[in-house]
């Protein structure tokens, strides 16, 4: 990837929203920000062709601070909201930054159902395992035994998998990738917005305020040198036995594959029914 | 990605001194140091306050690992910072002419009555 002068990178961002932005010190949500920034930079959209929608939470600050198209949405309705600006426009770029929480519990029907469409959307899930604005509660992607503020001797629930759950559901291109591992975040990210067909990078970035805290994990510091401890490419991963992998991850392409899009059917529709009206009037 | 940096060559002949290309914003700086803690060759480090500096200039590779890691756009690798922030103290430290809560590029040289 090309190196990009930085005032490039500062043309793309909003002075006048208060910067330093409102996250936590050391948050990874701000690592996600620049490597989003810089791909859409290098990418050589135009900057009023993107979209970038967001729902609440956290990473509903994101698109706050980018210079593009940027929607503020409900709680878990970002999916919703982006497949109808991307309807009605299909020529636009449209990315989504969700939360875990906002993305798998209040918005997990959405979730499932635009990796079904396989719109051609853009979706980054942002996972830190806890709902980290209101205090650290359990969210669908806190792992079995960990401690939040409303699982005090730790969660029994077993936690989704976000990569697999929408590579079920149908999506086209299925990535995951953490903060630390940030080149490889770059490109997977370049990689969604290139792929036609609903696109998903889940990043894990860790929360060391509440679940981090709350876990006895550290400062962000450490547990970012967990994800380089335990994240695991996929190449590799897919060569490993089951005892290997536990406790471990896989970083990378998970998913790309090409099936017909909503576009496409959508297209198919219009021109049948373009067809029968002439039919009925002649 | 760990492996690979591990292949290679502790000791890289460096093409050019990277002095000067590290450039430090401290009014957008949390102190949370992930610059100082990722740096591959160790050529940052914190101050007493927790704001990073070039400790090791000759160490420094420009690679811009530390800007990419940085969550709050505070650390730029490339180009040499503006003069005035050599000249003037830092941002919202008494004599500035530039507030705390400045965006970067208002860093660039004041224009001088003449």
């Amino acid at each position: 990837m090309p190196p990009v002068h930085r005032s490039v990178v500062y043309e793309w961002l909003r002075h006048d929203k208060k910067f330093p932005h409102v996250w936590c010190p050391g948050c990874g949500l701000g690592v996600l920000l620049g490597s989003l920034v810089r791909t859409l930079v290098n990418s050589g959209l135009d900057k009023n062709r993107v979209v970038l929608v967001s729902g609440i939470g956290c990473s509903g600050r994101l698109p706050v601070y980018v210079d593009v198209g940027s929607v503020h949405t409900t709680h878990g309705r970002a999916l919703t909201f982006a497949t109808g600006i991307k309807l009605a426009n299909p020529d636009l770029t449209v990315i989504t930054v969700m939360g875990d929480g906002d993305a798998t519990a209040i918005g997990g029907n959405h979730l499932i159902h635009a990796a079904r469409r396989n719109l051609d959307l853009n979706a980054i899930i942002v996972n830190n395992l806890n709902y980290g604005m209101t205090g650290g509660q359990y969210s669908p992607t806190t792992p079995m035994g960990a401690k939040a503020t409303t699982a005090r001797y730790g969660h029994i629930e077993p936690s989704f998998d976000i990569s697999a759950l929408s590579a079920t559901a149908g999506a086209a291109f299925v990535a995951r990738s953490t903060v630390y591992h940030v080149t490889q975040l770059d490109k997977m990210l370049s990689l969604m917005l290139q792929k036609r067909g609903f696109s998903l990078v889940e990043v894990l970035s860790p929360c060391h305020t509440n679940f981090g805290r709350q876990n006895k994990l550290g400062s962000q510091v450490d547990m970012m040198k967990t994800y380089k401890r335990d994240a695991v490419r996929q190449e590799r991963w897919e060569k490993m036995s089951q005892e290997e992998r536990e406790g471990r991850f896989s970083i990378g392409v998970l998913v790309d594959r090409d099936h017909p899009t909503y576009l496409d059917h959508y297209a198919e529709v219009c021109q049948r029914a373009a067809r029968l009206r002439e039919e009925a009037k002649s | 990605m760990s492996a690979k940096s591990k292949a290679k060559p502790e000791t890289k002949p460096l093409k050019e001194p990277a002095q000067g290309k590290v450039s430090f914003f401290p009014a957008w700086c949390k102190r949370c140091g992930n610059c100082v803690a990722f740096c591959p060759r160790q050529a940052l480090a914190q101050d007493e306050w927790g704001h990073p500096f070039l400790k090791s200039p000759e160490r420094c590779t420009a690679c811009g690992l530390c800007e990419m890691l940085c969550p709050d756009f505070a650390i730029s690798v490339g180009e040499a910072a503006p003069a005035v922030a050599d000249t003037c103290p830092a941002p919202g430290k008494p004599g500035s002419p530039v507030s705390p809560n400045h965006s970067p590029e208002r860093l660039a040289p004041i224009p001088t009555e003449e």
